[in-house]
């Protein structure tokens, strides 16, 4: 018979007249509220994983089409409608329209979802894949957003659930207001698609599940009968649970059935649940028959030589997928030797618990968790390589390193997703010592001779573009060959013969790169050929650079865009090298800017003639706890001295991993150093030995994307907004430092009231004004008659002559047309 | 005037001399002696090293900056660079640096035509100054010159060009550290190590065996006829206080003691090929020697007195 379905909220649908199953389903869900409030236990936790299921791409199209097809049919319709209702209906009809086109382009273009048929309505449901970084990139495309508002004020959504360990990541997440909502998905979870039911739906029936149909009330909940559960129906129910999810699991290990479909005993709820649906997150483990891997020696062997992939092991029932409610039937152990006979399953790797981005830190377990934290959101922000074709690119904005490495001290993770060979730092040699006082507050002092040599070098890529827009009246824009002689002769220097910039030339700031003009007269269309236009009907709008100068012409396109314009673009290309505020990152979460830039002969050296590339303040240590970055020193300095490279895989020192800080040590004493990492230091300036041995050592920096040329910013005087006539605001409009309302409490509590009137009014906004003594409204200045005129008492008698801010000027004034008069009585007038 | 005389006369005693490597002592003088000569050495020996780069065709994957970056800090023998001038001095080419006293051409032209990849290397740059040439590292011994290709710029696929005009000129590693002759130049303290041979004895065999393997450099050892701790290589102590620490941890304080002679160092200088170690070493004299004449000429004048006052008499001696 029809197992019956049910609604999107997942409750039994009534199949024609038949009732029983919607009752019984109810009866169910009374049962289980009743089960709750006796007992607090078995109260359902809705932060629990296993509840939980991520919406996939798929399933959000299929509603969007169901939705636009329903709108288009009606539309069709009632479009057939209106013309039968006209009277010459033989004239041929096209109904097609293209509803379902435009909608899935408008909403996959702008990531609104509203679809008001299903009461769907979210924002940023489709992103621009960030391609700042590879990391990046591959951080975005694990991430999984939650569906509810971020300002809900609770905690627990945003707490660690245990039961996500596996699945989500524990660390990647953002700071902030969307802390522990936004999570990201861990190294080897897969999540599930809609599978198709029926065929397992009368498997379960063969495998002895009793009929609903079949059953009275009191039989379905004898002590012994275990509900059967599938994809939240009831389907019936079974006496022997343990058997028939053992059977289940058999045919899916055999690969009769999905690999994805799962089986829980619930025991406590006397339940079999089993699930087909899509969305769910699960994760492969190896399975054990009592404690004993199936995995073998010969299996890895042939994996190694490459005669067996990882579906290999899937197809022979090696591994298999479990989602999180089946883990709650499974004992797995973490280690292969930590099996006893209980054990159903053994994990592949531990630090398969971390995400790609968490994965990149070396010897996470030893750093203070919240560092973590701070370095999956800064490893973004790295720069390095992008892609392998990041030359062939056209982005908007790419930051590129000159020389990027890869880290001296790996993860496997690292060699897992490649950031080996797409790195985005370089390894410094690094000495934990004070110096200068310029590396306070987390500042960094670098060797200049190292940035001379590269060392945080980088490209920027930007893209301008400029379009030839064609107008109404049939006229177009035009690329003028520059004319060598004329006043902007200098700026034009960089063009070639076509009045287009040319690949390889340097910029100076305002130099035209690409000669446009426009038609004066865009609107009113053109008796005879447009294209021939005289020289007086067009003005220049050539479009000029505004940068800092140095930069090159990397790539000139032309193309054309969506309105079949000719668009040129340009890529201008900027090598920087590391300056003062230049901001610079361990993979600990340990950021901070470059303080000073110190000459080589001044640093300190070794006397094997190591001299550090950058030097680091000690007091990052303590409060911050990054043990994992002094490992990851002593594994570096261990890896550069014996020529291999060190790893440093979360959780990696039982299964050979992560090297141990006691073979690094050993490594270290056997290449001559102290065990401890520390060196003897003879200061740069003095030639005297410093009084402590120094921790120096290898320790892989990222320059992340924050630069002080592209931040710094200043002014004196300059622009101006047009209403207030105050000093514009944000460095992007040239604009003024604000004096705020704490630095004016400051001041005022200081009592340096002539700081805060020239701050206030002198430097922003003045305006002389006339005010009647008389009337105490504002009057207006007489050009002709050189007199202050009050246009309410209709003399120039009584008016005084005064400063005020323009925008209080414009509240009076803005106050007087709201019907209400300000009057300004002034003292000594 | 005349008051007693502190100069000292230090001793230079080389041990090792290689083109590229030295290693000497120097004796009788101080730190901050031993430490000018470091200095001078890193930051103030002159070198020639490619400045300006005009690229003419660039078809490569790196882009011009990339190469332009690249040249520079190929190193170019500078024999001639103490008697060249300073483009910013030179009165022959008013400072544009593009005249033969104070700067020297290199022309590159590579293009690949084959489809393999083509190694652009040093060895592919022309200078138009037979003395001054990228540095060629091969070994003289080494019979198969086809496998040594100098230093690589850029790697061309087929169709790929690369066509430039490099002018190279004078400088000193203060202001790029390009010009810096020097690879590595470093120099330690001579330790004296005194071992309290009557404490030792009091010791078992396999103690002190373990204490001299406490040392991560090899520095002392067991001689094998008579038993004895012996030191082998006073100069590999690291003064990592190991040893010390060790004999503490063993309750034998005072086993050895380790002094720092602070007036004799050793000195390790390693050139990047732009000179010879031993000329860099020279140079580096000669340099420290001008700076000081520079002093000792202001110190006539009679400004110095106006400015210094008592202290510029005190400087004179008086």
């Amino acid at each position: 018979m029809d197992g019956g379905w049910k609604t999107d909220d997942g409750i039994q649908m009534v199949d024609g007249d038949n009732f029983r199953p919607k009752c019984i389903y109810v009866a169910v869900m009374m049962r289980r509220i009743m089960d709750a409030i006796l007992n607090k236990d078995a109260m359902d936790d809705k932060d629990y994983v296993g509840n939980k299921r991520l919406e996939l791409s798929g399933q959000l199209i299929s509603l969007l089409f169901e939705d636009l097809f329903k709108s288009m049919t009606t539309e069709v319709k009632n479009l057939t409608d209106k013309m039968l209702d006209k009277p010459d209906k033989a004239r041929n009809f096209d109904m097609s329209t293209n509803i379902i086109t435009l909608g899935l382009e408008r909403t996959l273009s702008t990531g609104n979802f509203e679809i008001k048929r299903f009461r769907m309505e979210r924002k940023g449901m489709t992103q621009v894949l960030q391609r700042l970084s590879f990391i990046g990139a591959m951080g975005h495309m694990t991430r999984v957003s939650p569906q509810f508002e971020k300002s809900r004020k609770v905690s627990g959504p945003r707490a660690l659930q245990p039961s996500q360990w596996g699945m989500l990541c524990p660390c990647d997440t953002p700071e902030g207001e969307a802390c522990g909502l936004v999570k990201n998905l861990a190294l080897m979870t897969h999540v599930t698609t809609d599978e198709e039911e029926g065929p397992l739906i009368s498997m379960c029936y063969l495998l002895g599940v009793e009929d609903l149909e079949l059953l009275s009330a009191e039989e379905l909940h004898t002590p012994d009968s275990f509900l059967v559960i599938f994809n939240g129906l009831i389907l019936g129910k079974h006496r022997k649970p343990l058997r028939f999810a053992a059977a289940i699991r058999k045919l899916r290990r055999d690969g009769k059935i999905g690999e994805f479909v799962s089986v829980y005993v619930n025991e406590k709820q006397h339940c079999v649940y089993l699930a087909s649906d899509g969305g769910r997150v699960c994760r492969p483990l190896v399975i054990a028959d009592k404690g004993i891997s199936r995995i073998k020696q010969h299996h890895m062997k042939e994996l190694v030589d490459g005669v067996r992939t990882f579906d290999d092991f899937l197809r022979d029932g090696l591994l298999e997928y479990l989602d999180v409610n089946e883990e709650n039937n499974a004992l797995i152990a973490l280690y292969e030797g930590d099996a006893t006979s209980e054990t159903t399953h053994i994990e592949i790797e531990p630090f398969t618990i971390l995400g790609v981005i968490a994965g990149l830190i070396p010897y996470p377990h030893h750093n203070q968790s919240p560092r973590n934290t701070y370095q999956c959101a800064m490893g973004k922000q790295a720069m390095g390589n992008i892609a392998y074709n990041q030359l062939r690119r056209m982005d908007s904005l790419l930051y590129l390193l000159v020389y990027p490495q890869r880290p001296l001290l790996t993860t496997k993770t690292i060699e897992l997703v490649g950031y080996d060979k797409l790195g985005a730092g370089q390894n410094a040699t690094v000495a934990v010592m004070s110096y200068s006082g310029y590396d306070i507050e987390d500042a960094i002092v670098m060797n200049k001779a190292s940035l001379d040599r590269g060392f945080g070098r980088c490209i920027v890529m930007k893209k301008y573009s400029a379009v030839i827009q064609k107008h109404s009246n049939d006229t177009s824009d035009r690329i003028l060959r520059p004319n060598r002689t004329a006043d902007t002769a200098g700026r034009m220097q960089i063009l070639d013969d076509d009045g287009i910039a040319a690949p390889g030339e340097i910029l100076k700031p305002f130099d035209i790169y690409v000669n446009k003009q426009s038609p004066i007269d865009t609107r009113t269309p053109k008796s005879g050929s447009a294209a021939n236009l005289p020289d007086s009907a067009y003005r220049s709008n050539a479009q000029s650079f505004k940068g800092h100068g140095g930069e090159v012409i990397d790539r000139v396109v032309l193309c054309s865009d969506k309105d079949k314009n000719m668009c040129i673009k340009f890529l201008i290309r900027h090598t920087r090298r590391p300056e003062l505020g230049d901001k610079f990152s361990s993979r600990h979460g340990q950021k901070g800017v470059c303080g000073t830039i110190v000459q080589q002969e001044d640093f300190p050296f070794s006397e094997k003639g190591i001299c550090p590339d950058l030097i680091m303040n000690p007091h990052g240590f303590p409060s911050r706890m990054t043990v994992g970055k002094m490992i990851e020193l002593l594994g570096g300095k261990a890896g550069v001295s014996c020529g291999r490279f060190h790893y440093g895989s979360a959780f990696g020192e039982r299964s050979g991993h992560a090297d141990k800080v006691e073979a690094i040590s050993e490594t270290l004493v056997s290449k001559g150093f102290n065990y401890s990492g520390k060196d003897f230091i003879y200061s740069g300036i003095t030639g005297c030995p410093l009084q402590a041995y120094i921790f120096m050592g290898p320790i892989y920096y990222q320059k992340l994307k924050h630069m002080v040329l592209d931040k710094m910013h200043a002014r004196g005087s300059g622009p101006r907004v047009m209403l207030t006539r105050q000093p514009t605001e944000g460095r992007a409009r040239n604009g003024g430092l604000r004096v705020g309302e704490m630095e004016r409490d400051c001041l005022i509590a200081y009592g340096a009231s002539m700081l805060i009137y020239e701050r206030l009014m002198l430097s922003s906004d003045p305006f002389e004004v006339q005010v009647c003594t008389a009337c105490g409204l504002l009057g207006y200045y007489n050009h002709k008659l050189k007199t202050g005129i009050c246009s309410s008492c209709k003399n120039g008698d009584n008016i005084s002559t005064m400063k005020l801010p323009y925008a209080c000027k414009l509240m009076i004034q803005e106050l007087q047309s709201m019907n209400i008069v300000p009057r300004l009585k002034l003292a000594d007038a | 005037m005349e008051g007693a005389s502190y100069a000292r006369m230090p001793r230079v005693k080389i041990r090792e001399l290689k083109d590229d490597y030295a290693k000497f002592e120097l004796r009788d003088t101080d730190a901050s002696i031993a430490n000018a000569l470091r200095r001078v050495m890193i930051a103030e020996v002159p070198t020639i090293a490619i400045d300006l780069v005009e690229i003419e065709v660039n078809s490569s994957v790196l882009n011009d900056e990339f190469i332009a970056h690249r040249l520079g800090l190929i190193p170019l023998t500078s024999e001639r660079a103490m008697s060249m001038r300073f483009s910013r001095d030179c009165d022959a080419c008013d400072g544009d640096g593009q005249c033969e006293f104070c700067s020297v051409e290199f022309h590159l032209r590579v293009k690949c035509m084959t489809d393999q990849t083509l190694d652009v290397s040093s060895k592919d740059l022309y200078s138009s100054d037979h003395s001054v040439v990228p540095v060629d590292f091969s070994d003289p011994a080494a019979t198969d010159s086809s496998e040594n290709r100098g230093v690589i710029i850029v790697k061309l696929r087929r169709g790929q060009e690369l066509r430039l005009r490099a002018i190279a000129r004078k400088g000193i590693g203060k202001d790029h550290a390009k010009w810096s002759p020097a690879a590595t130049v470093t120099f330690m303290y001579e330790p004296e190590i005194h071992i309290n041979e009557d404490l030792m004895e009091t010791l078992t065999l396999e103690e002190k065996r373990e204490w001299v393997d406490s040392s991560p450099t090899r520095v002392f050892d067991i001689d094998p006829v008579t038993q004895q701790v012996m030191v082998v290589d006073s100069e590999a102590y690291s003064y990592d206080d190991e040893v010390i620490k060790k004999a503490e941890a063993m309750g034998k304080p005072g086993l050895v003691e380790i002094i720092a002679k602070q007036d004799s160092f050793i000195f390790t200088v390693e050139s990047t090929g732009a000179i010879k170690a031993s000329q860099l070493v020279l140079n580096a004299i000669e340099i420290l020697k001008q700076k000081l004449d520079a002093v000792r000429l202001s110190e006539d004048t009679v400004e110095a007195d106006d400015q210094f006052g008592e202290l510029g008499a005190h400087m004179r001696g008086g």
